[in-house]
């Protein structure tokens, strides 16, 4: 197993967690988190500040709003 | 890339890509009523475009920061949508279109409404003039740091997004909150795939030394003001 090295996985850490990386490339950034602590560890700190994100972010529009759409865009088609 | 040239287009339109501006109407025969019509417009938009809604509030909150533009910005920007779902390609990406939409849009009204500076040159920017450092953490560990921001109540999170530049927001919340690859990001923020890719990282970057710095202070008895304090009823619900 030929490990592609900490400046590599640093260098891509940000499009693996994103899922941009190609299988080869992806391939080669898991193998090596799999052994390196430091990197890992930064990857985790990635992974969490995308799920804190999705976390906080998390909204419901207002039935008011959704009704207000729905009641405009049936006047707009109407008016034709 | 096919073989073939065409040298003609083929005359034969789909039926679905009849204008939709009410005057082309299928001939009126009196027995009919089982031909499946072009669909509805309006019908298919509902069905399609209308489960976006709270995901594209939940977008518009975090470029607007407020409740009232974020409810004004959804509403125009589905009245575009709908004016405009003709041109939509059926089979694309209805989810990315909704999103260059509302981004139009949020950058053409709202933008300019809230008197924000002009934010191009910020990608001009050294990364030293954009400060948060890698690593300049007090924490012990990396570990540590990211449970420490796993921690941090939702508001605290949402100040710190609102507080980087708002195009590495946009960028940010599009990869990480939506999960639009970088190239669909591209196209909804008009710019280069490495413009993107820059803003990615420099956003997260800021973000994390916010969320750290506000996390340390926390654990510390909060020495260090790093957040602004949240007002109650305003941005953060």
């Amino acid at each position: 197993m030929t490990d592609c090295g900490c400046e590599k996985a640093k260098a891509e850490l940000e499009e693996y967690l994103h899922n941009e990386l190609r299988g080869d490339d992806a391939t080669d950034i898991r193998e090596h988190l799999q052994h390196c602590e430091d990197c890992s560890s930064e990857h985790l700190i990635g992974v969490t500040l995308t799920e804190v994100m999705q976390r906080a972010c998390k909204e419901s529009a207002p039935e008011d709003l959704k009704n207000l759409v729905l009641a405009k865009i049936r006047t707009v088609q109407s008016a034709h | 890339m096919t073989g073939t040239t065409v040298l003609e287009r083929p005359v034969l339109e789909r039926p679905g890509a009849l204008p939709v501006d009410g005057l082309v109407l299928p001939l009126m025969t009196t027995d009919t009523p089982d031909v499946p019509d072009a669909p509805n417009a309006r019908d298919l938009f509902e069905e399609q475009a209308m489960p976006f809604i709270d995901q594209l509030y939940a977008a518009a909150m975090r470029m607007t920061r407020n409740p009232s533009d974020a409810q004004d910005l959804v509403q125009e920007t589905f009245l575009k949508a709908f004016a405009a779902f003709g041109q939509f390609q059926q089979g694309t990406n209805l989810k990315a279109w909704l999103y260059r939409i509302l981004t139009n849009t949020f950058i053409n009204t709202y933008r300019k409404k809230q008197r924000e500076p002009y934010q191009g040159a910020i990608d001009e920017l050294e990364d030293w003039q954009l400060g948060g450092a890698e690593s300049t953490t007090a924490m012990s560990s990396r570990s540590a740091e990211a449970e420490a921001i796993d921690h941090l109540p939702d508001s605290a999170v949402k100040d710190a997004l609102q507080s980087i530049p708002e195009d590495f927001r946009l960028a940010v919340y599009f990869a990480d909150v939506e999960g639009f690859s970088y190239q669909e990001i591209a196209e909804i923020m008009k710019t280069p795939i490495g413009t993107v890719m820059s803003r990615l990282h420099r956003g997260r970057r800021l973000l994390r030394e916010l969320l750290a710095g506000y996390a340390n202070g926390r654990g510390h008895g909060a020495a260090e003001p790093a957040s602004r304090p949240l007002k109650s009823g305003s941005t953060s619900t």
